[in-house]
């Protein structure tokens, strides 16, 4: 492109969501002044949102952190990069001494990319010498990947977005993609405008609702009686593949008993679905000859989340809808690389590629190759970590782009446990709720300053360039977490984020082809074959599993682990908004906060009406650990006994409000139950009608 | 399906336009309402081709909606199409208040053509402009009609926001009923600025990038 009104344009891929655009960066004067998508991009082709397109002057904010700040007396201070790299090597070495290296835990971020989130958990494993590394999918997709792995074999989608447009139909379930993924809800919207049966399963009413053939509102946490009800119909209604049943799977014969038990009416009990809508989604699915199914955090942020992601599995095998065009398993991730940052073995009990740390091969192979010995002991999840630091336990974390003050559930107890701890990194490019118990804060790079690689939600590594510089003195995470790795007394031997690639490479099976040069404009989705064959589609001829055959789980319904009572009498469900951008850390630095900027409690109006709440009057929303004011929103949209709103704005807080019940398997928190009452924040005195007064 | 463009034979998907099988044969045929993303529209005539038949008959068509036919013989540099799609270039341009900037797809098209300036004078769309959204701005004196807003906001987004209003010389885009960006159901995705020609629709940040740089862009085309 040679366009005048720029100096250089740069080809990199998005920052915000896990669709993973690939975008055109226009630069002057080493700022980006517009960004524009690029045309052969595989999962924008030409197209972007408004995050993606326009939500980047956060990269040139005053409020950018340019020099490293280190706690002293109480106060945060600007310090050189020196004095921040020593102190953490004197803290950390002293409290490693003192209490052993697994009194210490660090957070990869899933905004960076695989080559610093690899870089991250080198630095745990190696420098350190612990496994209590993490990142975000905890709270997000981790019910997702536990559940792909138990049934299919592979952490990932088993297809890709343009499966979308050779399906005949689509599920999509606990996921608001025109807001929440805009290309790919675009995409799906244009779909359905052209013939695609869509079935959407919400407990609000999602925009893509209004283009589906049926749209099924369970309550919340009943999603999965709802799969059971959908396979039981397609079961009863003879919609199932035998063949593929035979030759592919194990385990069917309990899911077929299991089945039995959830006819219609009795998941109608359940849920609230209607039978007859319910039965009809499972004909419209079933009755497909290739259909998807999309998810998001609806189906994973539950106290059963990753069985339910289990039970997506289970339906797609029976109906023999899996590895082919059109026919895929497809989970909207989340953030930009939360696919990509636990690919790297940011996880407490993986390497990359999901190999246990407890493997004693696949340790060796590590400790070779970094020269150090490495710990077996499974390391601590992100909640696990809060908890025994508020035990005491755990003495330090290096939290890298990630704030947990603002995101995480229970926010009462997550700065509890930030205060517990006596010594906290904070990696970021902004100060944020998180930062205000850092005892060092290290200045850091956006997407749009960075080399590297993203993952999205295909599967797909894609190529991120940089733009523009870090402002300041500002570095780039890979040479911020190599300089600490030195302080620390182990050397990162990378001198580029292509090194890096290398070493995953090297020590990588599915990423065993990935080069840069290999990835170019398109990307390649993994497994990546050392001859650098990658795999649009997986499982066409067996699954990742032993025997290669896909596991049917069949796993009963179970109550959530909140529900309404008398005291607590609706049910909160939190989720995103198209504006803005989870923590809100860049998008609320943007002209996106003109778009919107509050937040507001969606109620519906027979709630409403009954609790005497009007139409943006103040509300005060309480659950059994928390308490929040917000404005109300009075719409048709959310079903009668639930309200929605998202966790953008520091001031709303809405974490303060969910407790800290999650997910059996995955310890994914239950941020889509939550029980609450709702009433009218008293209104001044002066405002209230006076009744006949005193006598003046 | 076989067909010849400009003397080289191309093999064609059965359904694919002449000006499909014109890019593909490697012939630069000037488009102004064509947008790949979108189903072709046929509306501004820039991309008139000569086609000459099997049964014989020669004629000018719009390549982006004719399909491909066994045998069509098509000449991206006929006389006569040529001829009519600088002509239709000259009255867009009649009707603008000023030359295309520099780096528009208008400026480029006005470049591959050859054409210099306009044969008509007359009246000129007076400026008026809109930029009561945080990032869309309208000039809406630069709109010449080609639809492609319209289209990328119901084709791609999917949001169906923008509308083609007013007929003739008045004919224009509007978001909702005329009002703004903000108060339709846009959703800000910015497909109408991406895909606009002539910056009718473009970002307010490059507005201003666009006035430091108008010196250059004043002289051409």
């Amino acid at each position: 492109m040679n366009d005048e009104r720029f100096d250089t344009t740069v080809s990199t891929t998005c920052g915000y969501c896990g669709v993973g655009c690939r975008l055109e960066a226009h630069t002057r004067s080493d700022r980006v002044v517009s960004i524009s998508p690029a045309a052969d991009g595989p999962a924008n082709r030409g197209h972007t949102c408004l995050k993606g397109r326009f939500a980047h002057q956060f990269s040139r904010s005053r409020e950018r952190l340019t020099t490293p700040l280190i706690r002293e007396g109480g106060e945060l201070r600007a310090a050189s990069w020196d004095e921040a790299l020593q102190r953490i090597a004197t803290e950390l070495g002293g409290i490693r001494a003192a209490h052993g290296a697994d009194a210490i835990a660090g957070l990869a971020s899933s905004r960076a990319t695989n080559e610093d989130c690899w870089a991250m958990q080198r630095l745990m494993r190696a420098a350190i010498g612990t496994n209590n590394i993490d990142n975000c999918s905890r709270v997000c997709h981790s019910p997702t990947s536990y559940a792909l792995r138990a049934s299919l074999g592979y952490s990932g989608a088993t297809g890709s977005f343009d499966d979308i447009e050779a399906a005949d139909a689509a599920i999509i379930i606990g996921a608001n993609p025109t807001e929440g993924h805009p290309v790919v809800g675009a995409r799906i919207k244009q779909a359905a405008l052209r013939g695609l049966q869509l079935v959407t399963i919400d407990p609000r009413r999602i925009e893509l609702a209004d283009h589906a053939v049926v749209h099924l509102s369970p309550r919340p946490g009943t999603n999965a009686a709802i799969m059971l009800g959908l396979a039981h119909v397609a079961h009863r209604d003879g919609l199932i593949d035998r063949a593929f049943i035979d030759a592919r799977t194990e385990g069917f014969g309990a899911y077929e008993e299991l089945l039995a038990l959830y006819d219609p009416a009795v998941v109608q009990e359940i849920s609230g679905v209607p039978a007859a809508d319910l039965e009809r989604a499972a004909h419209v699915y079933g009755e497909a000859g290739e259909a998807c199914v999309l998810w998001g955090l609806g189906v994973t942020e539950h106290k059963y989340g990753s069985e339910v992601a289990q039970l997506i599995c289970s339906l797609a095998l029976m109906t023999g809808k899996i590895g082919r065009p059109g026919s895929a398993l497809l989970p909207l991730r989340g953030q930009n690389n939360v696919q990509g940052s636990s690919d790297m073995g940011a996880l407490p009990d993986t390497y990359s590629g999901y190999r246990r740390v407890d493997d004693e091969e696949v340790a060796q192979a590590f400790e070779a190759r970094w020269g150090v010995a490495l710990s077996r002991r499974p390391g601590l999840k992100i909640p696990q970590m809060f908890d025994a630091a508020v035990a005491g336990t755990l003495k330090a974390m290096y939290i890298f782009g990630e704030d947990v003050a603002q995101t995480d559930p229970n926010t009462t107890h997550v700065v509890h446990a930030l205060e517990s701890l006596d010594f906290l990194i904070c990696q970021d490019i902004f100060e944020t709720e998180t930062t205000r118990y850092a005892d060092v804060i290290l200045p850091a790079s956006a997407f749009l300053e960075k080399t590297g690689t993203f993952t999205n939600a295909e599967r797909r590594i894609q190529l991120v360039e940089a733009a523009i510089t870090p402002p300041g003195d500002a570095h780039t995470d890979l040479e911020i977490l190599r300089d600490v790795s030195r302080a620390l007394g182990h050397e990162l031997d990378f001198e580029s984020p292509q090194d890096v690639m290398r070493e995953i490479a090297a020590l990588t099976p599915e990423f065993a082809g990935v080069t840069y040069e290999r990835l170019g404009r398109s990307g390649l989705q993994w497994p990546v074959q050392a001859d650098g064959t990658d795999a649009p589609i997986l499982y066409e001829h067996e699954f990742h599993r032993p025997g290669g055959r896909a596991h049917i789980a069949a796993l009963p319904y179970k109550e959530p682990g909140d529900a309404a009572d008398e005291d607590f009498p609706l049910v909160l469900v939190t989720g995103r908004r198209l504006q803005h951008y989870n923590a809100g850390t860049m998008t609320r630095r943007t002209a996106n906060l003109e778009l919107m900027d509050h937040d507001w409690l969606e109620i519906h109006p027979d709630d409403a009406a009954r609790l005497w709440i009007g139409d943006g009057d103040l509300v005060s929303v309480r659950s059994r650990v928390g308490r929040i004011e917000v404005e109300a929103r009075v719409t048709e949209r959310i079903e009668p006994g639930h309200v929605f709103t998202a966790f953008h704005f520091p001031e709303v807080r809405t974490n303060l409000l969910v407790g800290s019940s999650a997910d059996v398997n995955t310890s994914c928190p239950e941020y889509k139950v939550v029980a609450v009452d709702v009433r009218p924040v008293a209104e001044e005195p002066s405002r209230t009608p006076a009744l006949a007064g005193p006598a003046a | 399906m076989r067909v010849t463009v400009d003397g080289s034979a191309v093999v064609v998907e059965p359904g694919a336009s002449v000006l499909e099988a014109a890019r593909a044969a490697g012939a630069a045929v000037p488009t102004l309402c064509f947008d790949e993303r979108m189903a072709p529209f046929g509306a501004c005539r820039v991309c008139l081709v000569g086609v000459h038949g099997p049964d014989g008959a020669d004629t000018v068509v719009a390549s982006c909606t004719t399909p491909c036919r066994e045998g069509m013989v098509v000449d991206t540099h006929d006389p006569g199409a040529r001829r009519v799609a600088r002509a239709v270039v000259e009255l867009v341009l009649s009707e603008l208040p000023a030359a295309p900037a520099r780096h528009t797809e208008l400026a480029a098209v006005v470049r591959d053509l050859g054409v210099d300036g306009s044969r008509w004078s007359g009246a000129v769309h007076a400026e008026r402009r809109d930029t009561r959204h945080p990032y869309l701005a309208f000039q809406h004196e630069l709109c010449i009609s080609c639809g492609r807003c319209v289209r990328a906001c119901d084709e791609i987004q999917g949001a169906f926001a923008l509308t083609a209003v007013g007929r003739g010389f008045d004919a224009n885009v509007a978001a909702g009923i005329d009002a703004g960006f903000r108060d339709s159901a846009c959703v800000s995705c910015g497909a109408c600025a991406d895909t606009c020609p002539t910056d009718a629709i473009t970002e307010l940040s490059l507005l201003a990038i666009a006035g430091a740089t108008e010196d250059d862009s004043a002289s051409s085309p």
